[in-house]
């Protein structure tokens, strides 16, 4: 498992609710993949045309139960998205000041 | 950087009192499921009534992020376009202010940047990787369900990634269009004229057509959605089943799809596949394919081309490709797709017959000849994709010449005439007005693959000075520009 979204502490609670990213394949007994559809899993694109999905501890203990094989890549704490990647107020509306500079416009009321 | 739904909503708002002579702010009728407005901006320049419209749909589901953003910096890049008579640069793909002209006089862009605000804020607040929206389903300890299986296209039938449990991330909700957001998507398509459409979502890079469901096929028109059961909880249960779509349709996504794939390569060079939706996975319910099909299921809507992008590539996990660092660069390739999307919408003869010369019945009869005649053969089919490759040069130069908008005028009439009196002959005076058309398209090309579609349209031309109109007709169904006579075309291509 890539470690890097673990390197930062985790509450348990955290821990517990995590999903983790991971691709099923067929394993010993050779299962189609068509069937993990049947699971109801939350699978998304993976980028070999495999089968990808994001799956909570038990969820990937279910899919080891039926017989396939899941490699667990990455934990995905449940959390907010990072704050840094949301700008404030006041820069959005710089952006638009910018953006429209020059046009003449209506000012609100 | 990915703007929270208040300031995306603040942005719409400033843009329609700003702006008021292009952007009408529309607030939808409906609520999401916990309260909030969700809005649509109208964009257009120009006065007149109805016009051909686009819908383009974004944050649909919550955690594709980028999308919402890019639609509305693409509107302001329109407004800056038009009102400062300046091109638009993305990286390698410039898009000429005349061309932005054209598509905001044109068209009605109707633009929905975030039809689930529930969801984007329930990303940036709680839960980063969120798909769906915030519905309660009761008697389960799960939320949500996923917008994008809710539609009324094969509802409840749970092929591949879709699913009738309240706790899937697929999850299809307790009936079709239970659910405000998609009731508001429908709402649209319902009350506006939308001939195109497209939800943007992400991530894989790729613009995806119909269908979800099962492969498509041009030879069996029996074999319809509207034959199946809906609601079922469970897949189609036919072996081997298979949409059907008339070839001319396949043929018109595809000839878009590419232009939206050239338009995106053409910015940094990133290539996006062009596949039908089933490709990426099996879905029903989906908001593209019931744009497009349900003009099948009832013949009095409109046909509107539903198309589904996938925006940015994959990044190494899945939390930064759905909401990478720094998605820039991704929205500079999506705003080129969508805008070659848009330009494709325009219908050349519809705007300069009907709306610039006021010929009706001319656009009337070419319209039926494109679709009754030219429609139902490959090579027939073949004319339609040439035509629709040059439609906006032409439209181009119609609109900054008048010397040549009268000729494409009396063109368009002569034409219209001319097929309407079966009997009435290619003149060479006819002859030579096309040629003339044509050849200034020609020199304003510069692109070689228009110049040989011209040419081929040119020599073609010339071969019919003398023919009746029904002759005409059967020589373009049966001999397309580029190769030979109809046995050189695959059966249902």
């Amino acid at each position: 498992m890539t470690p890097d979204s673990q390197q930062r502490n985790t509450s348990e609670d955290e821990r517990r609710n995590a999903r983790f990213e991971a691709t099923v394949h067929p394993g010993d007994h050779q299962l189609a993949l068509e069937a993990v559809a049947d699971l109801d899993l939350d699978r998304i694109p993976d980028p070999d045309g495999g089968v990808r999905v994001l799956v909570t501890a038990e969820e990937a203990i279910e899919l080891v139960w039926r017989g396939y094989e899941v490699r667990l890549l990455r934990a995905h704490a449940i959390s907010r998205l990072n704050p840094a990647l949301v700008p404030d107020d006041v820069s959005v509306m710089e952006w638009l000041e910018q953006q429209v500079r020059g046009i003449a416009r209506r000012e609100s009321e | 950087m990915y703007r929270t739904i208040s300031q995306l909503d603040y942005l719409a708002s400033l843009l329609s009192t700003w702006f008021p002579q292009f952007f009408t702010r529309l607030t939808l009728p409906e609520s999401s499921v916990q309260g909030r407005p969700v809005y649509a901006l109208r964009m257009r320049a120009g006065g007149g009534g109805e016009r051909r419209g686009v819908l383009i749909v974004g944050g649909t589901h919550s955690r594709e992020l980028m999308n919402p953003d890019a639609i509305i910096e693409l509107a302001v890049d329109l407004l800056v376009s038009y009102a400062l008579n300046r091109d638009i640069v993305y990286g390698g793909r410039t898009w000429r202010a005349n061309e932005i002209r054209i598509i905001l006089e044109a068209l009605d862009l109707w633009l929905l940047p975030c039809s689930n605000p529930d969801g984007r804020n329930y990303v940036m607040t709680v839960d980063g990787m969120w798909r769906k929206n915030l519905r309660d389903n009761p008697d389960t300890t799960c939320d949500g369900v996923d917008l994008n299986r809710n539609a009324d296209i094969l509802w409840g039938v749970t092929e591949g990634q879709t699913s009738c449990s309240p706790c899937s991330d697929v999850y299809v909700g307790p009936s079709a269009f239970s659910e405000p957001e998609t009731r508001n998507v429908k709402n649209v398509l319902d009350t506006r004229r939308i001939d195109c459409f497209v939800d943007v979502h992400s991530y894989s890079e790729l613009v995806l057509y119909p269908w979800g469901h099962a492969p498509t096929q041009t030879v069996d028109p029996t074999e319809r959605f509207t034959g199946l059961p809906s609601g079922t909880c469970a897949p189609i249960g036919q072996l081997g089943y298979q949409e059907y779509m008339s070839p001319q349709d396949l043929l018109r996504y595809q000839t878009v799809g590419k232009r939206v794939v050239d338009a995106i390569a053409a910015v940094r060079g990133r290539v996006y596949t062009l596949e039908p939706s089933i490709a990426l996975y099996p879905t029903t319910g989906t908001q593209s394919d019931y744009a497009y099909g349900r003009h099948i299921a009832d013949s009095e809507l409109r046909k509107t081309y539903g198309f589904t992008f996938e925006t940015g590539p994959w990044a190494g996990n899945a939390a930064d490709s759905f909401h990478p660092a720094d998605p820039t660069l991704i929205k500079r390739d999506t705003k080129s797709g969508i805008l070659a999307l848009v330009q494709q919408c325009i219908c050349g003869i519809e705007l300069i017959g009907s709306r610039l010369l006021g010929r009706e019945a001319e656009v009337s009869t070419l319209r039926s000849v494109r679709d009754d005649l030219l429609g139902t053969t490959g090579p027939g089919r073949e004319w339609i994709a040439l035509f629709e490759r040059v439609q906006t040069l032409l439209v181009a130069m119609v609109l900054e010449d008048q010397r040549l908008a009268d000729a494409a005028g009396s063109l368009v009439e002569r034409v219209g005439s001319f097929i309407q009196a079966e009997e009435s002959t290619i003149s060479d005076d006819d002859v030579e007005l096309g040629t003339y058309v044509i050849r200034e398209l020609m020199e304003r090309s510069e692109s070689r693959e228009m110049r040989a579609d011209l040419q081929a349209a040119e020599s073609r031309l010339r071969e019919m000075a003398g023919l009746r109109s029904r002759e005409a007709i059967e020589r373009l169904m049966h001999r397309g520009p580029h190769r030979g006579y109809e046995s050189d075309y695959e059966s249902g291509a």
